[in-house]
């Protein structure tokens, strides 16, 4: 893998909470095949509504970021979108309804992004959006990518992906805010509640 | 901006179960008691003080939304209620002292940042009928929570000056007048009515946080 984002600036300073983020019974169970299907369904309609959310939070990333970083923050913009027509097709296979209600615990983590993008500046969006994405490549980056799901496991780990994160995190390293590890640490609370949320429901 | 005469009544008596949530709240039933933990209530203030800020700047917001041609009248009446939670945070700020409370180093509880951050994002996103319509249960619950409490309040109660605050006239003034700006900004839709009854929930789950049973 070689971006080393264990040792990243602010994945050490949440200290314990970097942990709690990125391991799940959620991913050991997708790991060693044992995954429920009701849990990866939840989980696939919960995930959509998260990136739909987050996708308004980039748009809103892009419209503060300055013009040297536009380019990759615009780039990751237009790979969600792409990623929401992923999860739509998935969702039609499986025969999910993806306007179901949101979980409290997503509705939480995307009123969250939303107040931020409107209310901080560029600086901590930025470290919000690497948070976001770096715990997700790393959660998904500790299992081998196959069994049942090796498409999912390969998707957050495909070397593209990793460095779009690396990207991410040299932006939010050379535009310094105080309030970035506060919001990176918020990140990974919410992170650690949508894993908990995927598995009990 | 048509609005609907009775908007506010039917959302209020929709999400009378919610109401009666928190009244009967062990929270709400230890400040009715006088026996609620010091603790808790010191936690309370400083949670809902950070709270009060979010408030505030909803209703900027909501102001700096209600376009050019919005009455004066209206406009004022937001003025107003924005008067109100100021005053609210001097109360807060008079609690702090006497409890010994720092409110600029306030760490927020997760219920208090899901519905701040609820509260902003329908700010921010969101049209001046569905902002009110977050910050309406706020107004008026207190305002019930008071008059409710106000029966058996007592001025050995230690929490009679709260209980007093929330069930005077002039708080119920203040929920009446959100309320109409409401009934007069809002359309009955799916957005504002789910803002309504989330504001609610929210509401519940911020009388636990000080107990330790949130999260």
């Amino acid at each position: 893998m070689g971006h080393d984002f264990d040792r990243s600036r602010l994945a050490v300073g949440a200290g314990d909470l970097w942990e709690e983020a990125t391991r799940a019974r959620f991913l050991d169970a997708v790991g060693d095949g044992t995954l429920p299907e009701e849990a990866f369904d939840r989980w696939l309609v919960q995930d959509y509504r998260f990136v739909s959310g987050l996708s308004r939070f980039v748009a809103l990333t892009v419209a503060k970021t300055p013009r040297e970083a536009q380019r990759v923050v615009i780039g990751g913009l237009a790979a969600l979108d792409e990623e929401l027509e992923w999860f739509e097709d998935h969702a039609e296979e499986r025969g999910l309804d993806l306007d179901a209600e949101p979980h409290p615990v997503c509705r939480r983590y995307v009123d969250y992004l939303i107040a931020a993008g409107y209310g901080e500046p560029m600086e901590v969006l930025l470290a919000i959006l690497y948070g976001v994405e770096v715990a997700y490549t790393v959660g998904w980056g500790r299992l081998e990518a196959e069994g049942p799901y090796a498409e999912f496991i390969e998707r957050w780990t495909h070397p593209d992906f990793q460095a779009y994160v690396a990207e991410l995190r040299d932006l939010a390293d050379a535009h310094r805010h105080p309030d970035q590890q506060e919001h990176f640490d918020r990140v990974m609370e919410h992170e650690r509640a949508f894993w908990r949320m995927t598995w009990e429901g | 901006m048509s609005g609907s005469a009775d908007l506010h009544r039917r959302l209020w008596k929709e999400n009378a179960d919610l109401a009666r949530a928190s009244l009967e709240h062990p929270f709400v039933q230890g400040l009715a008691q006088g026996d609620l933990d010091q603790d808790a209530f010191r936690r309370y203030v400083a949670q809902d003080a950070f709270f009060l800020r979010a408030f505030h700047r909803a209703y900027a917001l909501a102001a700096a939304k209600c376009g050019p041609v919005t009455p004066l009248a209206i406009l004022r009446r937001v003025e107003s209620l924005m008067t109100g939670v100021l005053d609210e945070l001097d109360l807060h700020a008079g609690y702090a002292e006497e409890l010994g409370i720092d409110l600029d180093r306030v760490d927020p509880h997760p219920a208090t940042f899901a519905y701040t951050d609820f509260l902003l994002r329908t700010a921010w996103e969101g049209e001046p009928g569905e902002i009110f319509a977050s910050m309406t249960p706020c107004m008026r619950l207190y305002a019930w929570l008071g008059q409710e409490l106000e029966e058996h309040d007592h001025p050995g109660n230690p929490y009679h000056e709260w209980i007093r605050t929330y069930g005077s006239e002039e708080f119920a003034g203040l929920a009446d007048e959100m309320e109409s700006l409401l009934d007069e900004l809002a359309e009955d839709t799916d957005a504002v009515r789910d803002a309504y009854r989330y504001a609610m929930v929210c509401e519940r789950d911020f009388f636990s946080a000080p107990l330790g049973r949130g999260e």
